[in-house]
């Protein structure tokens, strides 16, 4: 699977660096447009923070909506990362290479992005401090003797994302290295000094190799079990409460990381799709790594709708009345039985019946169009497990409400967006996108056989 | 056949063999029909054994009859066992012939051959059908029990579940030999020229009108895809069914989403493993070493790897959740199969499945052998039975009598331990899958002659910088 004309190593830095060394003109312009909207986003938050809650459609019983929604679909998205670079990489998969980048940046950007979702989401951000922290300078807790509770899954998950997170950010420096020389040695001034600092004194040569290659299978086989642990417990923040029956499922925790996939690969299917458009890098996101990622997305969409039939079964299979009255509201009621189709429809059957056609996976069009879809979709999921389980927690019929998301909500949900945006934007400014030394790497490893009359695309392996 | 290895290379030496295809039909077609001493040994203690299990069903069936589930507790057990392995295999070579590695062409056939002893299922299971109780209470409606147990079925259409659990491994056994025969089609029609006697008349009954033309190539690929998914499909939901069915569904209380989900993966890392197993004997033993080289048990063992990781990573899913919240009905269900009546055996679960193979297999250099992928192998299947026998023997005792329509269990009943019939169905069940296999060893080619005659195409050792390093032909 190698199309497209081989590539040499000039031209690879010349086309691959054109993101750093040249500013488009649409750049500052783009860049502002996306500043300002997190501008107002922020100042909505400040607002809301200073407000209370009231200013949201948050209410007794729902009171988990859109921020917490949002901090799970982001770090859905940050799934991407590990699984396209770690398992690709460790699978030795070569149409991999330009996409592990910008997924492991997106990665990092949106599990920071997705941690000030909770944060905002207390209404008093400062005094989250006292879920880590009982210290003489944090005077409540040390005065009462209030603990952090080490078995509310509350702390397990800062812990679990702060960990992928340092991961993360590790696994794409270690990454980067070589290619930070290259900008060593193209640029002047102080971006020089920074890149020659970043590059760590890289000359090339064969130890350092070694050690690189080494150090990025170590870190692909390690990040593995930290990114599995990321979204299972961000799950076992719901399956553990017993209180709300819809939640509390054994199979929450595959049920997320599969769908965490699902939106992250379609999420970096997107983003590789866009950087083509504007980079103009035909050369290297090709339409077989398209086709690619989206065959991949058939089985794990297939995979994700399995977990989800399970979950929806077994929320039946016991007919317990508590639970009969969230299933009838996801369900039966209006408008959220209409969501709940359209969730379905536009995360599984529409997406899957694009990507079997050969032809629509080609087209970079309708691929966009699809992995939209199946990210709006992913995120009405998070939201259709949430609101409904609250909505009919309590026992008795008095005590369920719905909810409405307010307009501040709706800002800070559409401003992080536009952070992880223009957080990827920039970036782009500062690292290549695409890694230099992987495509490289697959320039000199391409070859051909001839099979009677028809030469076969091939690669050397070393094993 | 000589085995040609590459040189220069120490660590990766011997990684990949590289089969003379001229040769191929022929070498394979005599290694079909050779019987030696050891093969024909192997039958006849295996055919004893399968004796036994008939015995010991024909004992358990006059001595219990057939009213009460409580008694058949291990026959479940070893017919959930071959089922798992029986069932997976033909995925398993589905799923890499759908990823197009080359490293698995030696194993596609030792893995669709687990089909022919897919008939197995389906006449282990009869006897199943009329076990399993009925979904309404027989004694109406009564107070402090269900009027109809909790099953995946609900209310049911008619015949559920009996009738449909048939259907459905009806449809299983049937679509897994036709995948066999649809991807033996063409070895069939290469082997019937050389061959003679029955084998002649098989082969060339099996083969039908293959010529190896371009229209009857892409025929077979379009049938091996559109029946790959099918029967993807229909696995994955008989499984859930006889998880559910079988097991869930007879403890009371016990409502686990996620339990078909590690019923299938345990039943892929058993199939894996008995490929793997089959593998090395045919390789060590059966003379086929110049066409199984070393990256096949590499490959699969790094599969076979993070399938174990998986199933535990599903184990404790469930744990946790049941555990956390400490539910009296959840915790009774986690005493039952896990701490307390089947701690030993949970115990033996978890170790063969998860703790040993996965010590085994975290190595690269004996990831590199074949005897430890093989070794995993063998770990992993009795880990597997392990599992089978705590989940049915379990839930086949969980609720004696009317308890059986109790909305959860609330006594933890004691563990119940096999009698000689017991014994006897089990190892007459495992008797029974190695005999057959064995059998239709002679029927079939155990290498996929058309596969691997691809796979000299595309696998060639050439020239690169200052070395020499394997080419990898990547046709899409």
């Amino acid at each position: 699977m190698q199309e497209g004309k081989p590539l040499n190593s000039k031209q690879v830095n010349r086309e691959l660096l054109v993101s750093i060394l040249n500013s488009p003109k649409w750049f500052f312009g783009a860049l502002s447009v996306l500043g300002f909207i997190v501008l107002v986003a922020m100042s909505t938050a400040g607002f809301m923070i200073n407000q209370g809650f009231g200013v949201t459609g948050l209410n007794r019983p729902v009171m988990w909506g859109f921020f917490i929604t949002n901090f799970v679909f982001w770090i859905g998205i940050s799934h991407a990362g590990v699984m396209l670079s770690a398992i690709l990489r460790l699978s030795k998969a070569e149409w991999r290479r330009p996409a592990t980048r910008a997924a492991e940046i997106l990665t990092v950007f949106s599990l920071m992005t997705a941690m000030t979702m909770p944060l905002i989401h207390t209404g008093r951000p400062w005094r989250t401090v006292y879920w880590i922290y009982t210290m003489p300078f944090v005077p409540f807790d040390y005065a009462r003797g209030i603990w952090p509770n080490i078995r509310s899954p509350l702390v397990w998950d800062p812990s679990a994302v702060y960990t992928y997170l340092t991961s993360s950010i590790l696994f794409v420096m270690v990454a980067l290295i070589p290619d930070f020389a290259v900008l060593r040695d193209r640029t002047t001034g102080i971006s020089h000094r920074i890149y020659g600092m970043l590059a760590m004194g890289w000359q090339g040569n064969a130890r350092q190799w070694k050690l690189q290659i080494i150090a990025g299978v170590l870190l692909s086989a390690l990040i593995l079990p930290v990114f599995v642990s990321v979204h299972s417990i961000v799950s076992w923040d719901f399956g553990m409460a017993v209180s709300v029956k819809s939640w509390h499922s054994t199979i929450f925790a595959p049920y997320f990381v599969v769908g965490a996939v699902h939106s992250g690969v379609s999420a970096v299917a997107l983003v590789l799709i866009i950087l083509r458009y504007i980079y103009g890098w035909q050369n290297y996101i090709r339409h077989e790594h398209i086709d690619a990622l989206a065959r991949l997305l058939i089985v794990v969409a297939t995979g994700w709708f399995y977990f989800f039939v399970m979950e929806v079964l077994f929320g039946f299979y016991g007919r317990e009345a508590d639970e009969i009255a969230v299933r009838n509201f996801q369900f039966m009621v209006s408008p959220w039985n209409i969501w709940m189709m359209i969730f379905v429809g536009i995360t599984y059957f529409v997406p899957v019946a694009i990507w079997l056609s050969r032809s629509m996976r080609r087209n970079l069009w309708i691929m966009s169009l699809a992995c939209i879809l199946v990210n709006i979709g992913m995120w009405l999921e998070r939201f259709l497990i949430i609101v409904p389980g609250l909505a009919r927690k309590q026992l008795l019929t008095f005590d369920w409400y719905t909810y409405r998301p307010s307009s501040v909500e709706w800002i800070i949900i559409i401003g992080t967006f536009a952070l992880v945006s223009m957080l990827m934007l920039t970036i782009a400014r500062v690292v290549p996108l695409i890694p230099l030394y992987d495509i490289k790497e697959g320039e000199i490893l391409r070859t051909e056989i001839k099979i009677g009359r028809v030469t076969v695309p091939a690669v050397f392996r070393e094993d | 056949m000589e085995v040609i290895e590459p040189k220069g290379h120490g660590q990766h030496a011997g990684m990949w063999v590289f089969p003379d295809a001229s040769v191929m039909t022929e070498d394979v077609g005599e290694k079909t029909k050779a019987m030696p001493r050891p093969f024909t040994t192997a039958l006849a203690v295996t055919g004893i054994f399968f004796v036994l299990g008939i015995v010991g069903f024909i004992a358990r069936a006059v001595d219990d009859g057939f009213d009460d589930i409580a008694p058949w507790g291990y026959y479940m057990a070893i017919f959930s066992m071959v089922f798992m392995v029986t069932s997976g295999a033909p995925l398993v070579s589905l799923a890499f012939r759908f990823t197009k590695s080359h490293w698995r062409r030696p194993l596609s056939r030792v893995a669709e051959l687990f089909s022919i002893v897919s008939i197995l299922n389906l006449l282990m299971f009869i006897p199943l059908m009329f076990l399993l109780p009925d979904i309404a209470n027989p004694e109406g409606v009564v107070e402090g029990e269900l009027a109809v147990r909790k099953t995946i079925w609900f209310e049911g259409p008619i015949g559920a579940p009996h009738a449909w659990d048939l259907v459905g491994v009806l449809f299983l056994t049937i679509t897994s030999m036709t995948i066999l025969w649809i991807s033996a089609k063409p070895d069939m029609a290469e082997c019937r020229d050389t061959a003679t006697g029955f084998r002649r008349w098989l082969y060339n009954f099996l083969a039908g009108n293959w010529y190896g033309t371009k229209r009857q190539w892409n025929a077979q690929k379009a049938g091996l895809a559109l029946l790959g998914a099918f029967y993807f499909m229909i696995l994955v939901f008989m499984h859930f069914v006889i998880s559910s069915d079988y097991a869930q569904s007879l403890i009371p209380g016990w409502k686990d989403s996620i339990f078909p989900v590690i019923y299938t993966i345990t039943s892929l890392q058993m199939s894996l493993g008995a490929i793997l197993v089959v593998l090395f004997i045919m390789r060590r033993w059966g003379g086929y070493e110049g066409y199984i080289g070393k990256s096949t048990f590499w490959s699969a063992s790094k599969v076979l790897l993070g399938v174990t990781l998986l199933w535990v990573y599903h184990l404790f899913a469930f744990f946790i959740t049941f555990w956390y919240g400490r539910v009296e009905i959840e915790q009774n269900v986690i005493k039952y199969l896990i701490t307390d009546t089947y701690a030993i055996i949970f115990l033996l679960n978890l170790i063969f499945s998860f703790a040993l193979p996965f010590a085994v297999l975290l190595w690269n250099p004996v990831r590199r052998t074949a005897w430890g992928p093989a070794l995993a192998g063998v770990l992993v299947l009795f880990g597997g039975l392990m599992f089978n026998i705590r989940i049915f023997v379990g839930s086949a005792n969980a609720a004696p009598g009317s308890n059986l329509y109790r909305p959860f269990m609330e006594h933890i009943p004691a563990p119940v331990y096999p009698d000689v019939w017991d014994v006897f169905m089990v190892v007459g069940g495992l008797g029974a899958v190695i005999f057959l296999y064995l059998a239709a060893t002679k029927l079939m080619p155990l290498i996929s002659i058309w596969e691997m005659k691809e796979g000299t195409l595309y696998q060639k050792w050439g020239k690169f910088l200052r070395g020499e390093y394997l080419i990898l032909g990547k046709p899409e």
